[in-house]
Order: C-alpha cells, then sequence, then structure tokens
C-alpha cells in the first residue's frame, strides 16, 4: 500500500526543491532523465523498507527514474510523482516505463502552450508596458514576484497530482482549472503583447526625431516583412546583426 | 569601469546564465530582469531598463522548447548594458545591442556545446546509472550545473570584454549620424523581431483578434500620453 500524502510529505517537498534543478544536466541522450530521476529519488526511499529485498526494488526505480524523459520543466513534477507513486503501488515496471513514456508529449504541449505562449508572455507583456508607462524597477519586481508565484504553484500542484493519481495521472490533466487557464491564456497574452508593442516603440524612440522616426518604421516594416518571409531561415539575432552592420557602415560613409 | 564593478556584473551575469536552463528558471534571465539589475548595480538603471526592454523583444522571437538551439539573452544585456554605460548619451543603444547580439550568438552555441559535454557524460556513466546507483546519478546531475555555471561565467566574461574592446575601438570612430543610425537598427530590428515572434505565437486563430484589440488600444494609449 502506497503512502498518503501526509507521511510523504518530506520527500515530496524533497523532490520539489530538486525539480527547480530538473534541466542541470539536460543532454542528447536522456534530455531530462537524469534530473528527473534525481528529483524521484526523495519518493522511492521508503522502497527499501517496504519492499525489504536489501534494496533492489528501489535501485530498479532508480535506474527507470533516470531513463529518457522529455516535457516542459514546470510539469514535469507530474510525471515524478505519478512514476514514484506507480513504483509503491507496485505496479510493473514496464507499465511504469510506458506511462513516463506516454506523459512526454501532453506535458510538453501543455507547458507549451500554458507557460512559454501564455503566462510567461502574458506577465512579460504586462511588465513592459508598465516600464514604458515609467514604473521603472517596480515594474521589474512586479514581474518577477507575480511570474514566479504562478510558476511555484504549478511545479507544486503537478508534484502533488502525480503523486495522488500514481498511473491514473491523465485524471490529473483534465482538471477544469486547468483547462480553463490554459484556454484563457492564449487571448490574454495575444491582448496584453499587442497592447504592449505601440507602447514600447515609443519608450525605445523617444529620443528619436525628423528622419530617424521615418527610418525607423521602414526598418521596422522592413524587418518584420523579412523576418515573416524568411521565417525558416531568418532569426531575429541575424536581422539585428545585419542592421546594425549596414547602419555601422553607412554611418561611417555619411558625411 | 572598476574592477570590482566588472566582478559583480560577472556574478549576476553567470547567476543568469544559470537560471536560463539550470537552476531555477525563475526568469530572472530574462533580459527584461537582466539589464535593469546589471544597470542598477553600475548606477545606471535608465540604460538597464532601455536594453532590458529592447533584447526583451529579441527574446520574443523564441520558444526555449526541448532541443532547439537559440540565443542566450540574459548574459548578452548584461554585457550589453555594460558597453552602453560607459558609452554614455545616445550611442549607448546602438552600441549595446551590437554589444549584446554578439553575445547572444556566442551563449547559445555553447549551450550546444554543453549538452553535447553532458551527453558524453552520462554515456561514460551508463552501467552505474542501469543500476540505479543514487550516488552517481546525484554527482552527474550537480557536474552538469556545475558545468552550466562555468559557461555561464565564460559568456559573460567574453561579453564583458567584448563591450571593453568595442567602446575603445567603435565608440569614438563614428559620427553623430552613424550613432542615430546605430540606434535606428538596433531599435528597429528589436521591434521587427518582437512583432514576428509574438505573431508566430498568436497564430491564425480567434487570438489574432485579441491581438489586433491589443495593438489599437496600445497604439490609443501611446497617443494620448
Amino acid at each position: 500500500m502506497s503512502p498518503p500524502l501526509t507521511r510523504a510529505r518530506p520527500g515530496l517537498v524533497r523532490s520539489l526543491l530538486r525539480l527547480f534543478t530538473v534541466q542541470g544536466s539536460w543532454n542528447y541522450e536522456r534530455m531530462q532523465g537524469l534530473g528527473i530521476g534525481v528529483a524521484e529519488e526523495p519518493l522511492l526511499r521508503n522502497l527499501r523498507a517496504e519492499v525489504g529485498d536489501d534494496g533492489v526494488a528501489y535501485r530498479a526505480a532508480v535506474a527507470r527514474g533516470a531513463h529518457f524523459f522529455n516535457a516542459h520543466p514546470y510539469l514535469c513534477g507530474l510525471a515524478v510523482g505519478a512514476a514514484a507513486r506507480a513504483e509503491h503501488d507496485g505496479v510493473p515496471p514496464e507499465q511504469v516505463e510506458r506511462l513516463r513514456t506516454a506523459l512526454c508529449g501532453p506535458l510538453g504541449s501543455l507547458g507549451d502552450r500554458l507557460v512559454w505562449a501564455g503566462w510567461l508572455p502574458l506577465t512579460s507583456g504586462l511588465a513592459l508596458i508598465a516600464v514604458a508607462l515609467g514604473l521603472g524597477l517596480r515594474a521589474i519586481v512586479a514581474f518577477v514576484v507575480v511570474y514566479n508565484v504562478g510558476h511555484v504553484a504549478l511545479r507544486w500542484w503537478a508534484l502533488r497530482a502525480g503523486w495522488r493519481y500514481g498511473a491514473q495521472v491523465a485524471q490529473a490533466l483534465r482538471e477544469p482549472l486547468l483547462q480553463r487557464a490554459t484556454a484563457l491564456s492564449a487571448p490574454a497574452m495575444a491582448l496584453v503583447v499587442g497592447a504592449a508593442l505601440p507602447l514600447v516603440a515609443q519608450y525605445l524612440s523617444s529620443a528619436f526625431f525628423g528622419w530617424a522616426r521615418v527610418a525607423l518604421a521602414g526598418v521596422v516594416a522592413g524587418g518584420f516583412g523579412l523576418l515573416w518571409w524568411q521565417r525558416a531561415r531568418l532569426t531575429g539575432v541575424r536581422l539585428g546583426l545585419a542592421l546594425l552592420a549596414v547602419a555601422a557602415l553607412a554611418g561611417w560613409l555619411w558625411p | 569601469m572598476s574592477l570590482e564593478l566588472q566582478l559583480l556584473l560577472l556574478a549576476w551575469g553567470t547567476l543568469v546564465g544559470l537560471d536560463l536552463v539550470s537552476v531555477p528558471q525563475a526568469m530572472i534571465a530574462r533580459p527584461l530582469v537582466a539589464g535593469p539589475i546589471a544597470g542598477a548595480m553600475l548606477g545606471d538603471v535608465a540604460t538597464g531598463l532601455q536594453l532590458g526592454v529592447l533584447f526583451e523583444l529579441f527574446q520574443y522571437d523564441i520558444l526555449p522548447m526541448g532541443a532547439t538551439r537559440y540565443p542566450e539573452y540574459g548574459p548578452a544585456t548584461v554585457a550589453a548594458v555594460s558597453a552602453a554605460h560607459a558609452a554614455t548619451g545616445t550611442l549607448g543603444l546602438g552600441l549595446g545591442a551590437l554589444v549584446g547580439l554578439i553575445t547572444a550568438m556566442a551563449g547559445g552555441l555553447s549551450l550546444h556545446a554543453l549538452r553535447q559535454l553532458n551527453t558524453r557524460a552520462v554515456r561514460r556513466a551508463a552501467a552505474a546509472l542501469e543500476a540505479g546507483d543514487p550516488r552517481v546519478l546525484e554527482r552527474l546531475h550537480a557536474a552538469g550545473i556545475l558545468r552550466d555555471a562555468v559557461r555561464a561565467a565564460v559568456v559573460t566574461a567574453f561579453g564583458l570584454l567584448l563591450a571593453q574592446v568595442v567602446r575603445a575601438y567603435l565608440a569614438g570612430a563614428l559620427p553623430p549620424h552613424g550613432v542615430a543610425l546605430l540606434n535606428v537598427a538596433a531599435v528597429g530590428a528589436a521591434l521587427a523581431a518582437g512583432t514576428a515572434g509574438t505573431l508566430r505565437l498568436v497564430g491564425r486563430g480567434p487570438s489574432l483578434r485579441w491581438f489586433a484589440a491589443g495593438v489599437v488600444g496600445g497604439t490609443v494609449v501611446a497617443w494620448l500620453r
């Protein structure tokens, strides 16, 4: 029988702290696997006492925990908790492996939509607006605090939900709050970043006058067109370096 | 700039570089955070904010997913602020962007090299990992984090060095028109990259209308100010 949530709390806290380093040993062979194994280990320690097989089950579970894994880092806790719980519940090893493999895609996709394409640009866009409106460092502090409230809450929820549901972890992904957050994050992000762009343009060009403003409009339109048209080959950093090189040359030749 | 300040920037750049992937992904690696804090260290928050905003727009051009390769803008912004601060006046933005973009590319390459080093270490320890030795697992993981810290420090040091070189050889060589052109190119590229990146995220679905509404709202507010 698996340990209840309260008895597992010290292990969960240790696991959560280790999850903050989940990508610390990211590599092309196992991707996040090592980090997942390190985060899962505190939740597997009880296996040594429970099974009483001189640590054979514990070591096998640790080895499985460090196999290939790749998903969104903030949601890795769901896989860590679910796999550890499944090990305690005596789920067959091949089924634990299948569970981990099955979670990679959904957790990656959900995390990308919820965080990388939702919460992060949303809060960063709000901070850009606040800086453009003159809030200065206060906007930056607010961004770090607000973003990380969501970040830490998501990591903690994921780990607890994984531990609670074990092999039935798919149920956790159907929670209404998660569904609503995913549905709302895209339009909210679009609205906020859309509003931030003109305000930031005004903020950054406040020192430009006359021909410089006209030139800026041309550079933005042309640069955007190039990035959109050549999106497979041209990146922002390459465009930036190319434009700076052209500008330096033109400025040097301009009498 | 004093050695103490350079070391302070190096330490901050290292923390920022570690935050990007390894520990703890709290988004101090975002240029919007890395820049103003570097500016505050130099007593020049305004320059830090400007370059933070500029590189945050470049950051919108990338999504840090899985094994994708992308420029690293955190330590790059720290180096950019260092370059712009010492250049003083309006020259700062263009010069900072130049240093920052080159450092960002170097940072991206260093991430790929780090991942290859980690892969080799994992292959060497494959037998111990398959035996489920927790100490080997933890040692490998800690070594990976340490490697990333060294990588971040090297990238930041490269950026700070580049800032010194550019300040010494480029800052005085450009006429006023050249300075203005450099600034226009930096801001223009950042705005283009930010807009294109955001539109790629938004896509052609229902969120596009929300994006358009945001642009209209932002333009009205900017016009009224």
